[in-house]
């Protein structure tokens, strides 16, 4: 009950700051729409950047995305997704009700939230119980490739990413 | 795990003999003298004394990670759940599995603050913050999170930065994997869990969300479900206090998505995975 009037007074304030939160983007930069989720699909459309787009699905890495006529398929990567939430007091009360953790315990100060920061880090000392029961949770590689099969996860080939410098 | 490799073939080569004698302590003999040898054979800088230890011992680099996860968790215990501990070790596990060093003795944990970021400290003590837990959506989203502090501990980020700030000859001693903590060890970490406050080389953050992507497509997850979460970072204000420490010691989410964007390109087009989001371990709030 009292996680369904959290959710409720949460919803109410996303609605009060932008009712798009989810669907709506930003194009970052100059981009061709495509008619399916590939990068060798036919264009369909021009996006420019800084142009605002509505979400419709997602595929993989792609996004279906629509802005006035132009409708089509864009990589996911040249779009930010949501807008910013501007104001710090509602991101705050939304992240303290999620947290449920207001009013207790260490990590909560007199500003909405306050979590762990350079001085907690700083002046922290070594908490041998916490860390005995930290190491009692692990998992032996076997145990995690069964996990893995459980989910129906199979391991690919996959190189690593090029680094820029 | 490689230690007990090691042990085992130390075994088999005793077995032909009939000595008895105390392995364990015949190991920790063993790779002490390796650690002097070391010394005496680089009589250069402290700094690179240091450095080559490091690059021949793991066992060192774990007292040193285990030092440091043991300060942090001083700063932040554990969420009291433990469903949802063993749900990050069965997911962090598997990652870390298809990674270079799957054999280090990985460890991961949710603390309890509602913080939004996450820590690695060197041989594989990986924590994220409830905080952060509850942005994610799904088990992909998750993977590729825990797989962005795996790639800082494979590539050894953070132990790179201890390396650099101090020149401490650590000697035998940090060898002994001790029970609680070590001297020598302390005076090269410094100050409780500061060292997991200090910035690391921007590149090297842009490193590790490559190797997020590309561990999670490994692991059979759909690796965009972690591009997700970079984008939900992003519609997070930037003043918010949950995000101060994140965003102070990490580029912003609008420059790692560009970073991304260029090392990606189509590259992963191809591996669509899974997000498994029905299984992903809700926190009860």
């Amino acid at each position: 009950m009292k996680m369904m009037l959290n959710m409720v007074v949460a919803v109410c304030l996303l609605a009060v700051t932008n009712a798009m939160a989810v669907e709506a983007g930003v194009v970052l930069k100059d981009e061709i729409l495509r008619k399916e989720p590939f990068g060798d699909a036919k264009p369909s459309g021009k996006l420019k950047a800084g142009q605002k787009v509505t979400i419709e699905k997602k595929d993989g890495g792609w996004l279906s995305v629509k802005s006035g006529a132009a409708k089509g398929w864009v990589r996911m990567l040249s779009v930010r997704q949501g807008s910013l939430q501007k104001s710090r007091n509602v991101a705050d009360s939304l992240k303290s009700l999620a947290s449920g953790r207001s009013g207790t315990g260490h990590v909560v100060a007199t500003t909405g939230i306050r979590g762990l920061d350079e001085e907690d880090l700083k002046t922290a000392k070594f908490n041998a119980s916490e860390l005995d029961k930290a190491e009692s949770y692990a998992v032996s590689r076997e145990a995690a490739m069964q996990f893995a099969a459980q989910g129906k996860l199979k391991p690919r080939q996959v190189e690593y990413l090029p680094v820029l410098q | 795990m490689k230690r007990f490799n090691i042990f085992i073939v130390l075994c088999m080569i005793m077995c032909g003999h009939a000595w008895s004698m105390d392995f364990g302590a015949e190991l920790n003999k063993a790779l002490r003298e390796n650690v002097k040898k070391q010394i005496s054979d680089n009589p250069g800088s402290a700094a690179n004394v240091v450095s080559g230890m490091f690059g021949t011992s793991d066992d060192e680099e774990i007292a040193i990670g285990r030092q440091i996860a043991g300060n942090l968790l001083g700063a932040s215990p554990l969420v009291k759940d433990d469903r949802l501990q063993k749900y990050v070790n069965d997911v962090g596990r598997w990652v870390a599995s298809q990674s270079e060093r799957p054999d280090l003795p990985w460890h991961f944990g949710v603390l309890d603050t509602a913080d939004i970021n996450a820590f690695a400290a060197p041989g594989g003590y990986v924590f994220v913050t409830r905080g952060l837990y509850m942005q994610l959506k799904s088990e992909a989203q998750l993977a590729g999170v825990l797989g962005h502090e795996i790639g800082h501990v494979i590539r050894k980020h953070h132990l790179k930065i201890l390396q650099q700030s101090s020149v401490i000859d650590l000697g035998g001693q940090a060898l002994a994997r001790s029970v609680g903590e070590n001297d020598k060890i302390k005076q090269l970490i410094g100050s409780g869990a500061e060292v997991m406050s200090r910035s690391l080389d921007k590149n090297a953050e842009f490193e590790a969300d490559g190797i997020a992507v590309v561990l999670a497509a490994r692991s059979g997850y759909d690796p965009f479900s972690y591009v997700q979460v970079l984008q939900g970072l992003n519609q997070i204000a930037k003043d918010s206090n949950s995000v101060e420490l994140l965003f102070k010691t990490h580029p912003l989410p609008d420059a790692r998505l560009e970073r991304l964007s260029d090392v990606m390109g189509d590259r992963l087009d191809n591996f669509k995975g899974l997000t498994l989001d029905k299984r992903y371990y809700h926190l009860r709030q």
